[in-house]
């Protein structure tokens, strides 16, 4: 009697063991390819104390494109881009603009000139930097892959929607080497 | 010989020596030892009152240090944080490239923050009220300025230099100088502070140097006092040795003196011829035999004495009947006596014990003490000798006592201290032309001791006196005149 319990707590601890183990398994694919769609999707992001949460892909479009002056608390709308070569700068160009880069740079030097846009995108040399750029100015726009997006700025949802939502229309290919 | 009283003190300890040496060695030996007490306790006090300001000084440095100095270094390289933070932002001002803006405001945000942590720590450290209350003007000061400059930085990202400058200029000057006139204040606050320390510190050192050389001076005025006394103390004991030397030579001299005369002119007669009956020669010669009995009992005496002081004699203890003794004193003294116009009143407890000691001694002692009730009876021609046994609770044994009382002319209490030494007589019975050699009652005292015994003296002026010898008996024990060589036989 007390043999056939000892092989039946073996036989349910063996069985524990399993389920724990396949679970951490596939917590951590999970996690993996979260990570992975997390480096595929492109996030809007705006300085923390912006009072916008959410914009459509027009408004969104329109704010790119400098039509759009101010944000809706007063303050001046301030874009930042990446330099030409970064593939968040060329998915941007795809996904919202629709231009090339040579189309882009016309746009804005023809609508400053003729006082169109109202807005002249700065350009840094880093997610980094313009994680940081944002953090400092608080009208500033810009977009960073959702891996690279800590706390020190805010995501927007655009068309109701956040990176890594399905449906959701931003994605830049994932870096080299990866 | 010299008289005087010895009280019941001077009962108390009898073996006492009271001679200028003695008194010159015991003041010495206390002196020394007094001397090495006081300078012993002066070091342990300045030492103990300097390891104490020692330590005083090293904690108020320490204070000093973690209090004040180390402040002022942090209070300064607060300043040097708070001007980063402005510097940082304004050179973004110089610049139309964004990432050097970005590089800018981060260095600006990094000096910020050690500024925020410095002015926390500084309001965690406060003591007193007035630090507590720069402290929280410094904080409130800063984060009004904090707010300027993120909008200056933020014109300067967003390209709209006109606009920060404005800012800056307009507010944040303004904010910025409240900030460094709250450092300064807090600089003033830890540089009196650091002041009072050092002052404290000073004050500590100086202390330090009185104390130190105020011990040394009193250490010095009590050796030079101490040195002082002790030289006085030995001349003055060498000139009384030598006083008293030269009075007993005086004495001797005139003791040998007036039986050699008496014999001189005895013989001069009798060379003459101016004496020639049988009658007168026998009278003649009577008178040369007793002189020079006295002669050599005077002799005898001084020989005795000198014996007695060099410790030359040796033991002859043996048990003694007292009461024998006591009796054939009396005998032998008995012609003196009568002749002196004396009669003596015995009085003697019957079966007393025995003693040890050494019978001449013990005889010539009681010699001496008759012999003195003669000498210093005066009208009275009464002397009583009383024998008895008595236990005495100071030295806790039975003893035998034997006094030996007149009705004289007594001892003043001033010259008590110096009646047993040796070669001392009192001015007034020399005064009195009393003759003796001061050398009786020490002698006494000396044979006393050494048979473990003493002897003490009981006066009052006009009255008389008293002086008792005290013996331990055998068998008791309390004795301690067994192994005391310093008895000499008189045989």
């Amino acid at each position: 009697m007390l043999r056939r319990a000892h092989v039946l707590f073996l036989f349910c601890a063996a069985l524990l063991a399993g389920a724990l183990l396949a679970c951490s398994f596939g917590l951590a694919e999970l996690s993996a390819s979260e990570q992975a769609a997390a480096e595929r999707n492109l996030a809007i992001v705006v300085n923390q104390s912006n009072p916008v949460n959410e914009l459509t892909m027009a408004e969104l479009r329109r704010v790119f494109l400098g039509e759009r002056g101010h944000w809706p608390n007063g303050r001046r709308i301030t874009l930042v881009m990446l330099e030409p070569g970064w593939p968040e700068r060329a998915a941007v160009l795809t996904s919202i603009y629709h231009m090339d880069e040579a189309e882009f740079n016309n746009h804005f030097l023809h609508g400053l000139f003729t006082g169109e846009v109202f807005v002249s995108p700065k350009t840094l040399s880093t997610p980094e930097g313009v994680r940081k750029f944002i953090f400092n100015v608080p009208g500033a726009i810009g977009y960073l892959r959702a891996s690279d997006v800590d706390k020190t700025v805010k995501v927007i949802h655009i068309d109701e929607r956040l990176p890594g939502d399905k449906g959701y229309k931003l994605h830049v290919p994932p870096r080299e080497g990866k | 010989m010299g008289r005087e009283k010895a009280g019941r003190k001077r009962e108390a300890m009898p073996g006492t020596s009271t001679g200028p040496a003695q008194t010159w060695g015991r003041f010495s030996r206390y002196s020394s030892a007094l001397l090495f007490f006081f300078t012993f306790c002066a070091v342990v006090v300045v030492g103990l009152f300097v390891i104490r300001d020692l330590r005083r000084a090293d904690k108020d440095e320490q204070n000093m240090f973690t209090g004040s100095v180390l402040s002022l270094h942090r209070i300064a390289a607060l300043e040097y944080q708070t001007q980063e933070t402005r510097r940082s932002t304004l050179y973004a001002l110089g610049t139309a490239d964004s990432n050097l803006h970005v590089k800018y405001a981060d260095q600006s945000r990094e000096a910020d923050h050690l500024v925020s942590e410095g002015i926390a720590a500084y309001l965690a450290n406060a003591r007193t009220r007035n630090e507590l209350d720069i402290g929280s003007r410094l904080r409130r000061d800063w984060s009004t300025y904090l707010s300027v400059r993120d909008e200056v930085l933020a014109s300067i990202l967003e390209g709209s230099a006109k606009e920060a400058v404005d800012r800056d200029l307009t507010e944040g000057v303004a904010s910025f100088d409240r900030v460094r006139q709250d450092l300064a204040e807090i600089e003033l606050i830890y540089d009196q502070q650091a002041a009072q320390q050092l002052s404290n510190v000073d004050a500590t050192s100086r202390r330090t140097i009185l104390r130190v050389a105020g011990v040394l001076a009193i250490t010095l005025v009590a050796t030079i006092a101490s040195v002082w006394t002790i030289q006085r103390m030995r001349m003055t004991g060498a000139i009384q040795l030598a006083k008293l030397q030269m009075e007993f030579v005086a004495s001797v001299s005139h003791e040998l003196r007036t039986p050699l005369a008496v014999i001189s002119s005895a013989a001069d007669n009798i060379a003459d011829g101016l004496v020639r009956e049988k009658d007168d020669l026998r009278k003649y010669g009577a008178a040369i035999q007793t002189q020079s009995r006295q002669m050599m009992e005077l002799v005898d005496q001084i020989l005795l004495f000198s014996a007695t002081k060099d410790r030359a004699g040796h033991a002859a203890f043996r048990t003694l009947d007292v009461a024998r003794i006591v009796d054939s004193v009396i005998h032998q003294t008995a012609g003196f006596v009568r002749a002196s116009g004396f009669h003596i009143e015995l009085e003697m407890e019957p079966a007393l014990p025995s003693v040890r000691g050494d019978a001449s001694g013990l005889a010539r002692c009681l010699q001496n003490m008759i012999v003195n009730a003669v000498k210093y009876g005066g009208e009275s021609r009464w002397i009583g000798v009383r024998a008895f046994l008595r236990h005495s609770h100071l030295r806790g044994r039975s003893e035998i006592q034997i006094a030996v009382r007149d009705r004289g002319i007594g001892i003043a209490k001033s010259e008590l201290a110096r009646v047993f030494e040796p070669f001392y007589r009192s001015p007034a019975v020399v005064g009195e032309q009393i003759h003796g050699t001061g050398l009786g009652l020490s002698l006494s005292k000396n044979i006393a001791e050494a048979m473990g015994g003493h002897l003490t003296v009981e006066s009052e002026l006009g009255s008389g006196s008293v002086f008792t010898l005290h013996l331990p008996i055998v068998g008791d024990p309390g004795s301690q005149a067994a192994e005391d060589p310093r008895v000499p036989s008189s045989s």
